[in-house]
């Protein structure tokens, strides 16, 4: 047996298994999705692309999870530029408060949101002694509310995708810059910024498609009238038990989500090579 | 143009003390190398210069103004870095165009010509839309000196600017430096390893060692007289060779270890234990029974033009160039001829 073909064969249970867990589930959404009582259809497709309330469900899913990925980014990229400036050791302890969120159940940390943005919650209060706010301010069941919510999950990922990157720029480019004239701000934008591109990119895939499918954090501090397509899905299989819809809608998120990311993954494909 | 000034600049990495107490006085538009072996703070001293690192003690003067606690943007220098620093996701052209940019020299048309020009002076011009990580070691330096001279700016600081380069190229590459010195009168702070380069370039060499300035001077000056043994075996690879100075009838006379004796210049006031520093190319070999001094051929290594010796005296060993038309084999005594005038005597433990 011949080197190639053995490896070929080698790889094969491995493959099997991706195709099991993988490719099977999604073809099987796929078939569902386009499953009618006579045949195939598009019905299911047709009755979302048609109806107001779907369509305005499909826009702030895609709306809140770019706001969440752009807040991300604009906390992520500063705070993983300090992280790799500091002392290894004090590195450590901020990669752990980090990543600390992600360590708590999601449940429990979003009773902690609603317990501080509710109407008598600390923030809401806070804004109220200080005259920003009317009497009955409440930031539950807002879009406000989820936003904060999925950023404190998500910051983690986004900010240890940059901080890869940008420890191992060198920092001799950076000085390099200020000897040629750059001002610190301006090194950031002209050196650092550019150069964490591959970083920035690969964490904002994640922050994005994770928050886009995202369902507790959106459906606790949104409540039901703020709906966003994961947590539409889940009503659909578990409420109406209209499995095809819920496929059918699971099919647009997941066509939406690619569309969407695949220009941004050219972008850093190019930056890389 | 403007003068540079270093006040007795001391600097520590934490506990370690690298630079201790230098001063230095760089006139406007002179051209001043700094030489020394590896680890002696050059590198050091020029990112003091630019303001990557802070001093322990002392002051930076440019221009007659204290910039010790100016960043570097705020500093007109040029810095070329010893690992090049170009900007991996610049072009060629882009990388050279940055200072200017960023500094806001010129209108755009002004600023492609000159990067056009800063690379036609380094023989790059045809590599102007590349990436830095497609050229090779020697083109990246190259595009980094482009970088540096560039912007124009008051003081040119160069950290090996040549060390990466081929013996044809480097010598253009000197030609042209000395060209860009000349026409634009930079100040210039060049750090090398290579004691001709030095001596080639510059108007004036100082001389490192530890962190402290063993000598400066003039090229001609230092060359022709280094103080230390230090100095003498850094410019023109010389022999030290430790003997004893004696007045004799015909005036002083070293003797060596192993008791053989050579004349020393007449006006040598030093005696007793001493060091005799012998160049390379001051010692003569000639066949056994001529000569002053005799020795045993060690090893012979062909060099092209000439061969080197390594001829063993006593215990010790010293290294000689020859012309390759003289022929001596390993083992053979062979006779040195060494002109009184050309030896140098210094103190022991210098
Ligand atoms: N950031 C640093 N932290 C600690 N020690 C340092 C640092 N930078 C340099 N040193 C030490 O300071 C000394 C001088 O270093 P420097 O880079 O100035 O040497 P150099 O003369 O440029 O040597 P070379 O010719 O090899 O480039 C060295 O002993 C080096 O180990
Ligand atoms: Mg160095």
């Amino acid at each position: 047996m011949t080197d190639r073909a053995e490896n070929s064969l080698l790889i094969l249970p491995g493959l099997l298994l991706l195709v099991l867990a993988f490719f099977v589930p999604i073809a099987q959404m796929l078939m569902l999705s386009v499953s009618g009582e006579n045949g195939l259809t598009l019905a299911h497709f047709t009755r979302f692309l048609s109806d107001p309330y779907y369509l305005n469900v499909l826009w702030r899913t895609v709306r809140l999870s770019a706001i969440i990925t752009l807040i991300c980014a604009l906390i992520g990229f500063p705070m993983a530029y300090i992280m790799a400036h500091v002392s290894p050791k004090l590195r450590l302890w901020l990669v752990i408060m980090v990543i600390l969120p992600l360590m708590t159940s999601v449940v429990v940390r979003t009773f902690g949101w609603m317990v501080l943005l509710s109407r008598s919650g600390l923030v809401p209060e806070v804004l109220r002694d200080l005259g920003l706010v009317g009497r009955n301010f409440s930031l539950m069941q807002t879009e406000t509310a989820i936003v904060i919510g999925m950023v404190q999950v998500l910051l983690p990922f986004m900010t240890l995708s940059i901080l890869g990157v940008i420890t191992r720029i060198d920092s001799r480019l950076e000085e390099a810059a200020r000897t040629m004239g750059c001002s610190f701000l301006k090194t950031l934008r002209t050196v650092v910024l550019p150069l964490s591109v591959p970083g920035i990119v690969a964490g904002s895939l994640l922050v994005f498609t994770l928050s886009a499918s995202s369902f507790v954090t959106p459906n606790l501090l949104g409540g039901a009238r703020i709906q966003v397509l994961a947590a539409s899905i889940y009503r659909s299989v578990t409420q109406t038990l209209d499995w095809p819809f819920a496929a059918a809608q699971a099919v647009i998120l997941f066509l939406g989500i690619i569309v969407l990311l695949m220009p941004y993954a050219r972008l850093s494909g190019r930056s890389n090579g | 143009m403007a003068e540079v000034r270093l006040n007795a600049i001391k600097k520590s990495f934490g506990p370690v003390e690298v630079l201790h107490g230098i001063s230095i006085d760089i006139a406007s538009g002179e051209f001043v190398s700094l030489l020394g072996s590896s680890g002696c703070g050059k590198t050091t001293l020029l990112r003091i210069v630019a303001g990557l690192e802070s001093v322990t003690s002392g002051t930076v003067e440019i221009g007659g103004r204290d910039v010790t606690d100016l960043p570097p943007e705020k500093r007109d220098i040029a810095m070329m870095f010893q690992s090049y620093a170009l900007l991996p996701h610049l072009s060629v052209a882009e990388n050279v165009r940055f200072p200017l940019r960023m500094r806001r020299i010129g209108t755009l048309d002004e600023q492609r010509d000159k990067v056009r020009d800063a690379l036609e002076t380094v023989q790059l011009g045809h590599l102007a839309d590349r990436r830095p990580n497609q050229l090779s070691g020697g083109q990246q330096q190259r595009v980094a000196l482009a970088r540096a001279i560039v912007s124009r700016p008051q003081i040119l600081l160069l950290d090996e600017p040549l060390s990466n380069l081929d013996a044809r190229l480097r010598e253009d590459m000197q030609v042209e430096l000395i060209e860009i010195h000349k026409r634009l009168g930079l100040t210039t702070l060049f750090v090398t390893h290579d004691q001709e380069e030095a001596l080639s370039l510059s108007d004036r060499i100082i001389l490192l060692n530890k962190g402290k300035i063993e000598q400066e001077g003039a090229p001609r000056e230092i060359y022709a007289q280094p103080a230390t043994g230090y100095a003498s075996s850094f410019l023109g690879a010389a022999n030290l060779v430790s003997a004893n100075i004696t007045e004799e009838a015909g005036g002083p006379v070293a003797t060596l270890a192993d008791g053989q004796t050579l004349p020393v210049g007449k006006d040598e006031t030093r005696r007793g234990p001493a060091v005799v520093a012998l160049r390379q190319e001051d010692v003569a070999i000639k066949p056994k029974g001529e000569g002053v001094i005799e020795g045993k051929v060690r090893t012979r290594v062909y060099l092209g033009a000439r061969n080197r010796y390594v001829i063993q005296i006593g215990k010790e060993e010293i290294r000689v160039l020859a012309p390759h038309d003289l022929d001596f084999e390993r083992g053979e005594t062979v006779g040195l001829a060494i002109d009184p005038a050309r030896l140098r005597v210094l103190s022991e433990g210098e």
